[in-house]
């Protein structure tokens, strides 16, 4: 993963597979680059990673079941590999979004009361 | 746990996931491209910037690749692919250590299935390891009497059960037959805890007197008479002309016994009747169940005490009776033959895998390029020891799959070609035991072959090897070394072997050379059973036996012809004590004692069997004539020392007052090398046991004919006599006595042609090791020599240096192998006679074969030496 590249940020280990599974649910299936596009939107640029470095994501979150991958074809006619959340990948989006609000919010706590 | 699956599942199918893996990257990159000329790029500009945005392709690949399996499985399997093709871009070499490694590893195999099935595997009865033995010196007979006492007082075994030897016809059913079996004790079945396929063992009380006409059968007497014939139970079956039923069929599996009369294919009941009180004709065997939790020393101190307590009874009839466990008997002779073959094709594995590390140092000299060029891309140092190991291990995979092969073909051929019957040889099988033999073999081999190799080849110096474009005028000496070493045990292993093979050469030799006494060639026997026949009644018997033996004096091809109850080297060996008249009365157990044997007149002058003083037995030594026995040299010896025994009369028990005759020659008895002991020869027609008058427990004749011609020849003619005289008299044991000398040589010689075998594949192996390792020096001097040659080295001083470098390396490996040879000899002592295990001549002899082999294998290279043009070399490196 790309460091020290100013102001940008690295994703947060174990992050990315949350990530990816929200932009899923909002966005329906994707392929890899629209993926990472959406990111970099949403993220304003701020989030940068090599568009490559999704692919270890993908493959985990398809393995544990999570999402599922099939090839298309894309609105300019090409072919793609589209990817879609999947039953499993819901639940585990709740339970993961509940443990990172959890998490982040221990950590703002912490952060403002030390503060 | 499921990606686990996945991720597993992908070690496998590798090659489907990276073709997706290819395809999804450039789609991805296709739409990056797209998005770039949307915003007004050329197709190059955008393509160009693709592939910025984008990254590193191979890296993303290798994280992919690493997330969706296993990387060390990952590398494994690349490591496959590569040193697969690195195997087939050398045929030639792949092919060489494949062969040499199969025939290692096959070999080894091979024998320790023997090994695994004969020693180590339990006999096939319930509990084997606690069935022994009681017998007297471990192997000897033992009376009626003597078992029942034991029996009776012993409280270390469960059960103690005997078996006799029995011989019946098998008659009123054609053709006659002479079967080979037992009667057992009625516990001695249940004690084994094999149950009958068929029927029942006997039962309790059916080993009295009168009630033992029941018969158990082994299956392939089953099969052979009766057509396995399902309804066979409680049928009438006429043995000696005697009827019994029949109650059991044992399964095909069941053998028993199994050291002693291993053929016996019918049990029946042991009834002692009036012999339960005899003490000195010993007949049985005894076998024993230990109880559980009594160990085999324990059982022997109370048998030392039972028999101590009964020796002072009846001096002289329990003394060394030993307590043996019953597998010891069954393989005790075999075991160290087998171990001695075992430890052989052990060395020819090492010698294989020292010629194969040969090969491969050979090889990665050429790859030094290659290796240096992978190390500048960033391979690590284990990285690429881990990729020629897994290659080597690629090898040795394949040379244990071929060796599996070879095992298995091997093994069957062993056991067809084995002259000698292995006891239990027919559950050798390539079990389990022997895949994790296999298994453990395998790994063994490829860390000796190709561990050190790996690590060399790794530990090359990398700017230099790229300087030197890989050919390296200077090789490396610590490699060197490592070769020099490599060949050196190569010859000492052999050396070793070939020791081994040549003892037992010289010891077969002389085993051929020893003088049975009488002459073997041209001599035909077999054994006609008079049972249950007409020709068995006390007062035809002898009319028949000599009319018999006239006519086949008669058949033309026949010299001479004459009859003997058992014949030396093939038949039964029976001993008898007796008394010298006019000597004092000897102590229990201290009386004289000879073989005895009962011979028809003409016996001697048939076999050729020469009497030195006296004379032999003859036509009027029958009935109505004073006894005669003649005696053999070393009874002679032994018991008139100094004196002329002509004239000595002694006596036997049962037998009465004989007059000696005559002295004849020493001749074989039972073992082929053993020492002659004290023989006499009685006269049949004197002898009422053999003529009928004695019961039935001698009912035969072997009949002996000297012919002209090939004695084999005339097997049928000498059948045919016999039947012309009774079609009902079985035959049995037709065997010339060349055969029976064989047959008694059969195992030294099976043991010579293995070691020899073995011995020779080492030998080969060595050579084209030191062959190996002179082709290549003299390849990488190339420029040295050219260099030596140009400045005016005469081209024999080269040849001469060149060879010297071989010789040296054997005589080397010669002497280290003879000084293992030298502590390893008392292994062999066992299996050898005549000739000490540290035999001069051998080891000379193989010192000279083993230097000839290495003078000839370093020859070619060194003459390809001398004939380097020095131009030609200088201007190639």
């Amino acid at each position: 993963m790309s460091s020290g590249e100013g102001e940008r940020i690295a994703v947060l280990q174990g992050t990315l597979d949350l990530i990816v599974l929200r932009t899923l649910q909002t966005m329906g299936p994707q392929h890899a680059y629209a993926i990472a596009t959406r990111l970099q939107q949403v993220s304003e640029d701020l989030l940068h990673l090599n568009q490559g470095t999704l692919y270890p994501a993908l493959v985990r979150l398809e393995q544990q079941g999570r999402i599922k991958g099939s090839w298309r074809k894309t609105e300019t006619n090409r072919d793609a590999k589209f990817y879609a959340i999947t039953k499993a990948g819901e639940k585990a989006l709740a339970e993961e979004t509940l443990r990172w609000r959890r998490m982040s919010g221990l950590v703002e706590k912490l952060l403002s009361e030390g503060a | 746990m499921r990606r686990f699956w996945a991720r597993f599942h992908n070690v496998f199918d590798g090659g489907r996931a990276e073709w997706e893996l290819a395809r999804e990257v450039e789609s991805h990159l296709a739409l990056l491209q797209e998005t770039f000329e949307r915003r007004g790029l050329t197709p190059e500009e955008a393509r160009l910037a693709a592939r910025r945005e984008y990254g590193s392709i191979e890296q993303a690949k290798e994280l992919h690749r690493d997330t969706r399996s296993f990387p060390w499985a990952e590398q494994l399997r690349k490591d496959l692919r590569y040193g697969w093709r690195s195997l087939l871009r050398t045929p030639g070499f792949t092919a060489i250590a494949l062969f040499a490694l199969a025939l290692g590893i096959g070999a080894n195999l091979a024998i320790f299935s023997v090994v695994s099935a004969v020693l180590l595997n339990p006999l096939a009865y319930k509990n084997a390891d606690n069935l022994v033995t009681v017998l007297h010196h471990g192997t000897g007979p033992v009376s009626p009497a003597n078992y029942i006492d034991w029996r009776d007082q012993n409280r270390s075994f469960e059960a103690l059960g005997a078996a006799e030897f029995w011989s019946p016809n098998l008659v009123n059913n054609d053709p006659p037959e002479h079967l080979l079996g037992l009667h057992v004790t009625q516990n001695l079945f249940p004690m084994l805890g094999i149950h009958p396929l068929l029927g029942r063992w006997f039962a309790v009380g059916e080993d009295r007197k009168g009630a033992e006409h029941e018969v158990i059968l082994s299956y392939s007497l089953w099969a052979r008479r009766f057509g396995s014939d399902p309804k066979i139970l409680g049928k009438p079956m006429d043995l000696n002309g005697e009827e019994y039923t029949i109650v059991g069929v044992m399964p095909r599996e069941f053998k028993f016994a199994p050291f002693w009369a291993t053929g016996s294919e019918l049990w029946a009941p042991l009834a002692f009747g009036d012999r339960i009180e005899e003490r000195s004709g010993n007949s049985l065997r005894i076998f024993g169940r230990l109880k559980p939790g009594v160990s085999l020393a324990q059982a022997r101190a109370e048998m030392a005490i039972i028999t101590a307590r009964l020796e002072k009874r009846f001096p002289g009839t329990n003394r060394e009776i030993v307590v043996t466990p019953l597998k010891e008997n069954v393989v005790g002779n075999i075991e160290t033959p087998l171990l001695l073959v075992l430890g052989a094709v052990g060395f020819v594995l090492l010698i294989a895998c020292a010629n194969v590390a040969h090969m491969l140092l050979a090889r990665t000299g050429d790859r030094k390029r290659e290796i240096a060029v992978r190390a500048a891309l960033g391979a690590s140092r284990g990285r690429i020891t881990r990729q020629l190991f897994t290659e080597n291990l690629l090898l040795a995979g394949g040379g244990a799959a071929a060796g599996l092969l070879l095992a298995f073909l091997g093994t069957k051929a062993l056991i067809a070609a084995s002259p000698v019957y292995i006891p239990r040889v027919e559950t050798v099988a390539i079990d389990g035991r022997a895949i994790l033999f296999l298994i453990g073999i395998t790994a063994l081999t490829v860390i000796l072959f190709g561990l050190a190799p790996a690590i060399r080849a790794a530990a090359g110096n990398l700017s230099g090897s790229l300087k030197e474009g890989g050919r390296a005028g200077s090789d490396s000496m610590r490699r060197n070394r490592l070769r020099t070493f490599l060949v050196i045990s190569e010859f000492a292993l052999t050396f070793v072997l070939l020791v081994g093979a040549g003892l037992m050469i010289r010891s077969f030799f002389a085993l051929q050379s020893i003088n049975p006494g009488f002459d073997p060639h041209h001599v035909l026997s077999m054994i006609v059973s008079v049972a249950g026949s007409k020709e068995a009644d006390a007062g035809r018997r002898e009319i028949f036996y000599r009319q018999l033996i006239d006519h086949v004096r008669a058949l033309p091809g026949v010299q001479n012809a004459s009859g003997i109850n058992h014949l030396p080297l093939a038949g039964d060996l029976w001993t008898m004590s007796f008394a010298i008249e006019g000597r004092p009365k000897p102590r229990p157990g201290e009386a004289p004692e000879a073989v005895y044997r009962i011979v028809m007149p003409g016996y001697f002058e048939t076999m050729r069997l020469p009497i030195v003083r006296g004379r032999a037995i003859g036509d009027r030594d029958d009935s109505r004539a004073q006894g005669v026995v003649v005696i053999n040299e070393q009874a002679a010896v032994s018991y008139w020392p100094g004196k002329n025994p002509i004239g000595e009369r002694i006596a036997m028990d049962g037998i009465g007052r004989l007059t000696v005759v005559g002295i004849a020659k020493n001749a074989a008895e039972e073992d082929w090398a053993a020492k002659p002991a004290p023989e006499i020869y009685l006269s049949a027609l004197q002898s009422r046991d053999f003529l009928g008058d004695g019961g039935a427990h001698m009912a035969y004749i072997t009949l002996v004919a000297r012919t002209s011609g090939d004695p084999a020849q005339l097997s049928s003619a000498l059948k045919q006599t016999v039947w012309s005289f009774d079609r009902n008299l079985p035959i049995s044991d037709v065997l010339t006595m060349e055969d029976a000398i064989a047959n008694k040589n059969a195992e030294p010689r099976f043991e010579m042609f293995l070691l020899g075998v073995f011995a020779g594949i080492a030998l080969i192996l060595a050579a084209v090791g030191i062959y190996g390792v002179m082709a290549y020096s003299v390849s990488r001097r190339t420029k040295e020599i050219g260099i030596r040659i140009s400045l005016g080295a005469a081209r024999a001083e080269v040849l001469r240096m060149v060879l010297w470098q071989g010789v040296t390396q054997s005589l080397i490996g010669s002497a280290m192998g003879a000084a293992a040879a030298f502590l390893l000899a008392n292994l062999m002592e066992k299996v050898l006679y005549g000739v000490r295990p540290t035999d001069t001549v051998t080891f000379l002899s193989v010192g000279a074969i083993l230097s000839a082999a290495a003078l000839l294998a370093a020859y070619l290279p060194a003459r390809k030496a001398t004939r380097i043009d020095p131009m030609m070399a200088l201007r190639n490196e």
